[in-house]
């Protein structure tokens, strides 16, 4: 076990606590990566790792832990990063889990916190409405570059913590029927979308810190850590989103039916 | 099979304000938790759902005990689960702070209606929960054995995340 004395402020049951979270990441490339190994050095206990991809030449640009043998062994991204976990947390327990992540739920609904790493909305949405069904908060990160009428780009990005019983990405309107609507209408359309490891690694961060910042709030008092944060890449600024000032006091709605939490068809098995 | 009780941050906080209101006569208040169920893969996870208060009128002036409720109180509840389908757990409060216990007043009661509700809600999994200002203890009848067990886990979902072990054992 890794010795955890600097992060000691974090609280006297630090150790404990992070021994006995369980981190699921959905997507294991420019941001996941980033997210599982900085969850690693934190000493996080149990992963959930899903990614039904293996390594390509094209990912070692932000896949950080990735080298040039993976691409060429196509090593798949799961097996690439939980070795990088072990290497440096050789305790940690790790559910590898090498495809879609809609075949592993059981594995996701035991996870104190699930990392949305992925690159399209509807993936997003179904993570998010798994998730509020488990009362398990949802953190997504995501980024963008936009090419500017001038031949200038914007590299962008957002976190959001989507917390059971707080405003979702639907509130945020982050999510809409329209978007997704038109990124169905564009499958199979898209070609490979410009990412770069900075950013990645910025948003990375500040989805550690929302994560850590709920599981081991530092400071003591507060509402914790804002749900939206922005990036303009192009500045280099991190700020919470202007959304938020829209949605005081309001409650979501989005996902308060009846049928909204756990199986619906549970049944206790006889003998259980 | 581990069994995780998990309820949102906001949720809580409504129980112990509707807790903390006086009765007319009973010494404390009791309600039930509507929860929905998840097999999960180290046991099953209760996610609670809504809270239920018992009704002013449903309390029996009973001086011996801190709270009796009538027959009306169950049945109301009993109503509840087969309408909703939903895991029923009775739920009171004993004020203070660190690890609460159920009472032998609580056991022997529980004993008798928690069963009642897989009579109309069968397949499922009701009990009883107990709460102190800062910690939570609850337990949950399991219909093969027909004894209670008691939660493994507690989980307040929001800012922070509260995980609570069992500590009756």
């Amino acid at each position: 076990m890794n010795d955890l004395s600097r992060q000691s402020f974090l609280g006297a049951d630090c150790d404990m606590v992070v021994t006995g979270t369980t981190a699921a990441i959905v997507g294991l490339c420019g941001g996941g990566s980033h997210v599982a190994q900085q969850l690693a050095h934190i000493g996080i206990g149990r992963f959930v790792l899903c990614d039904p991809d293996v390594v390509e030449g094209s990912n070692l640009n932000r896949m950080v832990g990735a080298v040039a043998g993976d691409a060429v062994l196509s090593r798949a991204k799961v097996d690439v990063i939980a070795e990088r976990i072990l290497a440096i947390n050789p305790a940690a327990e790790i559910a590898r889990c090498k495809g879609p992540w809609q075949e592993f739920s059981g594995e996701l609904r035991g996870a104190t916190s699930v990392f949305g790493c992925v690159d399209n909305y509807a993936d997003r949405a179904q993570l998010e409405t798994m998730c509020r069904r488990f009362l398990i908060p949802y953190i997504d990160i995501g980024m963008d570059v936009t090419e500017f009428g001038s031949g200038g780009f914007a590299i962008s990005g957002q976190v959001i913590v989507s917390m059971p019983g707080r405003a979702c990405m639907r509130c945020l309107g982050f999510l809409t029927d329209a978007l997704l609507t038109a990124e169905a209408q564009r499958y199979g359309a898209a070609g490979g979308k410009p990412q770069v490891v900075w950013p990645n690694g910025v948003l990375a961060s500040a989805a550690v810190g929302k994560f850590m910042s709920m599981i081991l709030p530092w400071y003591g008092c507060g509402t914790g850590p804002a749900i939206m944060t922005e990036y303009d890449g192009n500045t280099g600024q991190l700020f919470a989103s202007r959304r938020l000032l829209t949605l005081e006091g309001r409650r979501c709605a989005h996902f308060d039916g009846p049928d909204d939490l756990g199986d619906p068809f549970f049944r206790l098995l006889p003998g259980a | 099979m581990r069994a995780t009780f998990k309820l949102k941050q906001d949720l809580l906080i409504e129980v112990h304000r509707d807790l903390s209101r006086p009765h007319a006569f009973a010494a404390e208040r009791v309600a039930f938790m509507a929860c929905r169920l998840a097999a999960t893969p180290r046991g099953i996870c209760i996610l609670a759902k809504n809270y239920l208060p018992v009704d002013e009128t449903h309390y029996e002036d009973d001086p011996t005990v801190g709270a009796m409720m009538g027959s009306s109180a169950i049945r109301a509840a009993l109503e509840y689960a087969f309408n909703h389908k939903a895991a029923m757990f009775h739920i009171h409060r004993h004020d203070h702070h660190g690890a609460p216990r159920f009472s032998a007043v609580d056991e022997r009661e529980a004993a008798r209606f928690v069963p009642d509700f897989l009579k109309v809600a069968p397949g499922l999994v009701h009990g009883a929960l107990v709460l102190s200002y800062d910690r939570i203890h609850g337990q949950w009848w399991n219909p093969t054995t027909r004894t209670f067990r008691s939660i493994d886990e507690y989980v307040t979902v929001g800012f922070p995340i509260i995980t609570q072990k069992d500590s009756s054992r």
